[in-house]
């Protein structure tokens, strides 16, 4: 693995951003060395094919290139503005794939608790970023697998609870109590994090 | 839905989990300013941001940075001038962070509860302009039904002058036909008064006449020319019969001074020993007068003052020994048109 990889991706400067929006080509250069194992783990994990993850990286790294003005640092950190339009990107796609007949299998049958639980170090992390990983990786383990798999599905799969309710034949209100309980538990298990300032 | 439901939704909105209804309620929920959602949103929506990071890593291929370094435009373009997308997605980026930080500056990122919060500004706004453009066409229609109240008392009033006009002209022409039949009647008077003058005048001529002998009225002929002006003179006149066939006469009666004129023409000369006769005919013939035509005489004047003349239908001149007879005897040589 090269360079991209060992950058820290939780600590993205709101300055590079800055510089990407006056076209400066090696600011844009570093935001993909920070960002792109992220979000291609990301793309992949949603729509649960390399070549497919590729082509959403690009459409979206060139959106960023474009649409970079509008990062509002107000509104959250970089990383976050970057997760949030992979997400969005990779979820379009999806049920536009959904909308043509194919379902995507791979991501979600292939157990989901399998990838968070792959909580061992990459020789290639920074050291931030991989206790980051280990950090959320052991919140979200920490759930009970069914309130982690109402997420998941919300999060990874674009599901409202209806629907997720409808896939996992569960009364609605059930699966609306999994998603409240787990994500509390993720706020309260990542708040020492967040006080620490570990996560920004 | 209740504050403590529109509560209880915001965990599974942060990890999108909410159906377009209930994302849009929390939406307007929160955009009216409830501090305690907008605290807890914040934390739900930054552990939302971080899920990924907990994900075990998988490496972009390489060739993917060359791809995207290659296919940028030379730059980037700013928001306000980045093209509209004719289909925008369903979710934007920053959505999940607009709550994170409550907005300081106009939101830069078209994230949905700030699409939501347009959508309601641009809802009041074209709510405003058409309540404004009903208002204006209200008080536009409302002028123009006000104007054309106005021009039509301006034209009423109009007419109603020129129906006055009307009728005083009317009541002047009235007042003209009355002055113009009164000025008839006063000339028609008028011209009575002086034919009544004029008889007046001859008949004191006449008298006058009688009295000295003296013709200081005028000849006959000045007599004939005043009782031709006379409208009421009975006139006959008077055609030559086969004895004097170029023969012709023109006879006058003046009943106020009951006078008879007799103007021939042309009548042969009388034969010695005769006379010529004019006979009035009723019911029988009464001699009027007689009078002479001598040689080279071609026209000639009987004035004769008789009582009763009116009543004849017939007249005739005829040719009778001198000094006349009482009935006719000779041929007669004028007669007149019956």
């Amino acid at each position: 693995m090269d360079k991209p990889s060992r950058h820290a991706t939780s600590m993205i400067d709101p300055t590079l951003l800055a510089l990407v929006v006056k076209g400066d080509q090696q600011a844009f250069s570093q935001l993909y060395d920070h960002s792109s194992t992220l979000l291609f783990t990301l793309a992949v994990r949603i729509l649960g094919n390399h070549e497919e993850a590729a082509e959403l990286l690009q459409d979206v790294y060139l959106e960023v290139w474009r649409k970079v003005s509008r990062y509002d640092v107000g509104r959250g950190t970089p990383v976050a503005w970057l997760v949030t339009l992979t997400k969005s990107r990779a979820i379009d796609r999806l049920r536009a794939r959904a909308a043509r007949g194919y379902r995507a299998t791979s991501a979600l049958e292939a157990g989901t608790a399998a990838q968070f639980a792959d909580l061992g170090p990459s020789p290639f992390e920074t050291q931030a970023d991989q206790e980051l990983r280990i950090a959320i990786g052991a919140a979200v383990a920490g759930l009970p697998q069914a309130q982690q798999q109402a997420i998941e599905l919300a999060y990874y799969e674009g599901l409202s609870h209806a629907e997720i309710a409808t896939r996992l034949n569960q009364p609605l209100g059930t699966v609306k109590t999994r998603i409240k309980l787990g994500m509390s538990k993720l706020r309260d298990g990542l708040q020492q994090c967040w006080n620490h300032g570990e996560l920004q | 839905m209740t504050h403590e439901e529109i509560e209880e939704s915001v965990p599974l909105y942060a990890a999108g989990a909410l159906d377009r209804t209930e994302r849009q309620t929390l939406e307007a929920h929160l955009l009216s300013g409830c501090a305690s959602c907008h605290s807890a949103l914040k934390d739900y929506q930054s552990v939302a941001a971080l899920l990924p990071l907990g994900l075990g890593p998988t490496s972009p291929p390489r060739a993917l940075k060359a791809t995207i370094m290659a296919g940028r435009n030379p730059a980037p373009i700013p928001a306000e001038a980045a093209p509209n997308e004719p289909a925008r997605p369903s979710l934007e980026p920053g959505e999940w962070m607009n709550h994170l930080f409550p907005p300081v500056a106009p939101a830069r990122s078209w994230s949905l509860p700030w699409a939501v919060g347009l959508a309601t500004l641009l809802i009041v706004a074209v709510g405003g302009y058409l309540a404004w453009h009903f208002a204006t066409q209200r008080s536009v229609d409302t002028s123009n039904i006000q104007r054309l109240e106005a021009s039509l008392q301006d034209k009423s009033s109009k007419l109603a002058d020129v129906h006055r006009e009307v009728g005083n002209q009317a009541k002047a022409l009235a007042e003209l036909r009355n002055e113009m039949q009164q000025r008839m009647n006063e000339a028609a008077e008028a011209k009575e008064q002086l034919a009544q003058r004029e008889a007046e005048l001859e008949e004191t001529r006449v008298q006058l006449s009688q009295r000295g002998g003296a013709r200081t009225a005028g000849t006959p002929q000045d007599e004939l020319a005043t009782l031709l002006r006379i409208p009421n003179v009975k006139a006959v006149s008077l055609t030559g019969s086969d004895m004097a066939k170029r023969a012709a006469g023109f006879l006058l009666y003046d009943s106020r001074t009951q006078k008879v004129w007799l103007y021939s023409v042309n009548l042969p000369e009388c034969p010695a020993g005769t006379t010529y006769q004019l006979w009035a005919i009723h019911d029988k013939p009464m001699s009027i007068g007689t009078f002479h035509m001598d040689r080279g005489e071609t026209a000639h004047l009987l004035v004769m003052k008789v009582p009763s003349f009116t009543d004849a239908k017939t007249y005739a001149v005829s040719l009778e020994p001198s000094g006349g007879r009482p009935q006719p005897t000779g041929p007669m040589y004028l007669l007149s048109r019956s």
